[in-house]
């Protein structure tokens, strides 16, 4: 047993600060790291979806000349797999198949003449959307001459 | 005089808030980014078909009929296959037949986009499977390690002839 003196003295003993000088400088790393790797969400999405699988996919070079088509259920309701009307988003609304080529061509008209080239269709389609839809979204692009089109898809490994 | 002014202490600057305006960049970053990749399979569809154009005739052994029935099924020639057995199909022959194939896709209205997806990613996969082994032959390199000539000329040394024909109406829609 010690005396008691000494264990009074221990008990009184501050304990020394911890240097957080360092702190920021973390942070800021992993700030810089998330908007590197991250974008900003260009849309807000309305319709709920999930692209699919796929093996094959290559990364979208031109962010300019790209025009977003989301197609999945509409509806707000997470936790609901089924319901909800098909519906298709152009870019950021929700728009009638049959109108797509004419806001394409609006589109097509504010880009520079480089980019009309290389104008690209984004195709965010959910994995349970019938291929009708999809098909009727794709003839509409093609009497746009949108045919550049990307399927898009989330990478899996071999 | 000027001595003692020397020796006087600097205030420290109080940086402990720094912590937390990064924090609240950070998290104003996490919010109003999204992590979701921009990838995915890019395809060329053809041009719309002009109204006096006559569809070409092509030897039948050269064409491979791809279908996707209502439920999922998937058919190559009329034969139940799997997506595996579709990559090494349309990989055998486009290797026999470089120029002259044509792979016909066809899908039902009622199809789901992700096996019409898979369908897709099978073929092009084993394109990509011919390519890269070119690629290794003639340049000694995978086709990611190509230039974009050389890519080029892989293209058209084998390329892809996919041809895909409008959805029939009717039936379940």
């Amino acid at each position: 047993m010690r005396p008691m003196k000494s264990m009074f003295h221990q008990s009184r003993r501050s304990v020394p600060s911890l240097n957080v000088a360092s702190m920021p400088d973390l942070i800021f790393t992993v700030l810089f790291f998330f908007m590197i790797v991250t974008h900003m969400r260009s849309d807000e999405v309305k319709v709920r979806l999930q692209v699919p699988e796929g093996v094959e996919v290559q990364k979208l070079a031109n962010k300019q000349s790209v025009v977003n088509i989301y197609i999945g259920r509409e509806g707000e309701k997470k936790g609901r797999s089924k319901g909800g009307r098909w519906a298709v988003q152009l870019n950021g609304n929700i728009v009638n198949p049959d109108d797509i080529p004419a806001l394409i061509e609006h589109i097509r008209g504010g880009l520079s003449a480089e980019n009309q080239a290389r104008l690209t269709v984004s195709l965010r389609v959910d994995r349970q959307a019938p291929m009708g839809l999809v098909s009727e979204v794709k003839r509409n692009l093609q009497q746009a001459y949108a045919l550049k089109i990307n399927y898009n898809a989330t990478e899996i490994k071999k | 005089m000027f001595r003692k002014r020397y020796r006087q202490q600097i205030p420290e600057l109080n940086t402990t808030s720094t912590a937390d305006i990064s924090f609240m960049l950070l998290i104003f970053f996490l919010v109003t980014s999204s992590m979701d990749t921009e990838k995915g399979l890019l395809r060329q569809m053809a041009p719309p078909p002009l109204e006096h154009e006559q569809p070409k005739d092509i030897n039948r052994d050269n064409v491979m009929q791809v279908k996707l029935d209502g439920n999922n099924q998937l058919t190559c020639d009329g034969k139940t296959i799997t997506y595996k057995e579709l990559t090494a199909a349309v990989r055998s022959l486009a290797f026999v037949n470089r120029t002259g194939h044509v792979i016909s896709i066809q899908a039902d209205a009622a199809t789901t986009y992700e096996a019409y997806f898979k369908m897709q990613d099978a073929v092009v996969i084993a394109y990509q499977e011919l390519r890269d082994e070119y690629a290794k032959k003639h340049f000694g390199h995978g086709y990611n390690a190509c230039t974009n000539d050389e890519k080029t000329a892989i293209n058209e040394y084998y390329p892809q002839r996919i041809s895909e024909s409008p959805i029939q109406e009717g039936g379940a829609q």
